[in-house]
């Protein structure tokens, strides 16, 4: 068999697999919408006819789209700081998680909903705009700080770094926990399903910022796929190779700062995502990032919009937080990786 | 004859202008909020509610109702499947975008207040009375309650002239697990003050004590509502969590009370001048609430 067409077949195949999910994200939700109704408002949206049923248009257009919309980008923009993540750190248990910029986050989310509880008053309609922004902005901050520590003689340390990730997560974990002791009944469930993530109340106002951002790095990243195959066989290979090792050290952290700390801020902290898509790519398309990264891209974006559909309809009317269903798909799935790899 | 054409008219006309007034009340109901929905059912509205939330959970027979999920965390779609025509909550109730989608979705969203005092108690019950179609019973429930209030007020004054009021903690229970306090601010602060109590904790909000603190407070009473436990296993339950306990006079002298923990959800609902009464008499023996004859 060629080996070049067991990629391109595995690319139709999560090209497909990625429309099933956008598809069955559109059409299925809690409210039962006919599937004539369904397909009416989705031409009507690319100029085909008029939809004419006001209540399937509304349903779709403004709460299943967005939604859609925005787990596409989430799933995509995690799994993609995923891959590059595994490639600096040359660790295949890297996450996106690891230079900070989720407990950062978190931080940041939790100041400002015990803060807004028991110090600031805002006004109730913006009250999610400034816990996006104080999200992303904590994000950033904690990366940085990171970043600062592993570097020693205009040297970027990956393992210097990747302790001061762990010290640093630790002390922002120290910092949310004075926060939870401050916060009353109310707001502790509101951190708590915070940390749980949610693609639930997306609108498009909040989406712009992160589809700047997503695409940013969906194009950005794959470029330095190159550096990144040259990266797995060490620093010092990568610069004999011609590569600007320190350069892209810096691109790939900032990257997964700024998309991270976008998607966290637009739906809270969703895990394994990052972690378990990158693997599963791996063992299908192997370790050239040429092809990872795209099929990286494709197979999160379907992923979280399958786990949303979950997370929308097992316990409808109410909602699940999307964080348990990949958590409880991406566990044992990690663990599943672990056996097989052991035997 | 002619005369009773006309009467018959005035009868047809007004039978009608009351049918389109009640066309337009809202007729389908998402709840969200414990005391809201009590409301709602002590205002004879339960026949409209076709969902509520988590923390609804009084009377028991909501529990027949679809779930909406917890009140801050409403989800637009799943809200919309059991088509309201009103979504009802308190200014907890969120997050705001999916308020909005509902919104535009075409359900009337209203907000109560849960703030723990009378005057909000008023605006609550007057909206709810206008949206129920029952301005004269929602009036009839809050005189009742000042009323109520009212009279155990005096009461606990005229005895409070020559008698100390008990010092008082406020436990909420988590199946046993460390009790949180309740501190200033929060409305079971408001209910021991309401029943003549002093709250002895002095902090804000809830929070753990450890039980060498509880101890030393050396409280006269201590309510303790626990989602799980009642009475003896209760008792088991916080000794065995705070050993410190055994020996302080609250648990020899056999000061424990239990309280019903949906009473605390939501601001001031239907059932809090019963707890009142209840709690004040067990604190002063002697005293005498408001007969149920006397109120009317």
């Amino acid at each position: 068999m060629n080996p070049a067409l067991v990629p391109r077949w595995l690319f139709v195949a999560l090209a497909a697999l990625l429309l099933l999910a956008i598809w069955l994200s559109l059409a299925l939700g809690p409210v039962n919408l006919p599937l004539t109704d369904t397909l009416r408002v989705l031409f009507g949206m690319l100029g085909l006819g008029s939809p004419d049923a006001p209540q399937a248009e509304l349903i779709i257009g403004q709460i299943r789209l967005p939604r859609t919309l925005l787990g596409l980008m989430v799933g995509a923009v995690l799994a993609l700081t995923g891959v590059a993540m595994q490639g600096l750190f040359r660790n295949p248990l890297a996450d996106p998680g690891l230079i900070g910029v989720a407990s950062g986050a978190a931080l940041g989310a939790a100041l400002v909903i015990v803060g807004v509880a028991r110090w600031v008053t805002l006004p109730v309609s913006i009250e999610p705009y400034v816990l996006s922004a104080a999200a992303f902005a904590g994000g950033l901050l904690v990366t940085a700080l990171v970043y600062r520590l592993g570097r020693r003689n205009g040297q970027t340390q990956v393992a210097t770094m990747l302790l001061a990730g762990v010290a640093l997560t630790a002390l922002a974990g120290a910092v949310i926990g004075l926060m939870t002791y401050l916060a009353d009944d109310a707001t502790l469930r509101a951190l708590t399903f915070w940390n749980l993530g949610s693609l639930n109340g997306a609108s498009y106002a909040r989406l712009w910022p992160l589809l700047l951002v997503a695409l940013g790095v969906a194009l950005w990243l794959p470029r330095r796929a190159d550096a990144l195959n040259a990266m797995l066989l060490g620093e010092s290979e990568a610069r004999h190779l011609g590569f600007e090792v320190e350069r892209i050290k810096r691109e790939l952290i900032l990257c997964t700062a700024l998309g991270v700390g976008a998607a966290v801020a637009a739906a809270g902290l969703i895990g394994f995502v990052g972690l378990v898509v990158p693997h599963l790519m791996r063992l299908l398309v192997g370790p050239d990032h040429r092809l990872l990264l795209p099929a990286s891209a494709l197979a999160g974006g379907a992923l979280l919009l399958f786990a949303d559909l979950a997370a929308r309809l097992l316990v409808a009317p109410a909602e699940m937080p999307i964080g348990i269903v990949t958590a409880l798909i991406g566990a044992p799935f990690f663990l599943y990786l672990l056996i097989r790899s052991r035997s | 004859m002619r005369l009773e054409y006309t009467l018959a008219g005035l009868c047809a006309g007004l039978l009608l202008s009351l049918n389109a007034l009640a066309a337009e009340l809202p007729q389908r109901w998402v709840s969200a909020g414990g005391a809201a929905t009590e409301w709602v059912v002590a205002l004879g509205g339960e026949q409209r509610l076709v969902g509520v939330d988590t923390t609804s959970q009084h009377p028991a027979s909501l529990a027949a109702l679809p779930s909406v999920g917890y009140q801050r965390q409403l989800s637009a779609e799943g809200v919309l499947t059991l088509t309201p025509d009103l979504l009802l909550g308190t200014e907890e109730m969120g997050p705001p975008p999916v308020l909005r989608q509902l919104q535009n979705a075409g359900v009337r969203i209203e907000q109560l207040s849960a703030a723990s005092d009378l005057a909000a108690l008023e605006d609550n019950l007057q909206r709810l009375g206008e949206l129920l179609g029952e301005p004269q019973r929602a009036q009839a429930a809050l005189d009742d309650y000042r009323q109520r209030l009212g009279h155990l007020q005096q009461q606990i004054s005229a005895i409070q002239a020559h008698t100390e009021a008990p010092g008082v903690l406020l436990l909420i229970g988590q199946g046993g697990g460390n009790p949180l306090v309740a501190g200033r601010g929060t409305l079971a602060d408001w209910l021991l003050d309401q029943a003549g109590a002093r709250n002895l904790a002095a902090h804000e909000g809830y929070k753990t004590l450890s039980s060498e603190a509880l101890a030393a407070l050396d409280a006269d009473w201590l309510v303790v509502t626990d989602r799980q436990l009642r009475g003896t296993e209760m008792q088991q339950a916080l000794l065995a969590q705070n050993p410190a306990l055994a020996h302080s006079r609250v648990v020899r002298e056999g000061h424990l009370l239990t309280l019903d923990p949906t009473l605390l959800t939501g601001g001031l609902g239907p059932r809090l001048p019963a707890t009142l009464e209840q709690l004040a008499q067990t604190f002063y023996p002697d005293l005498q609430p408001l007969s149920a004859d006397a109120r009317r």
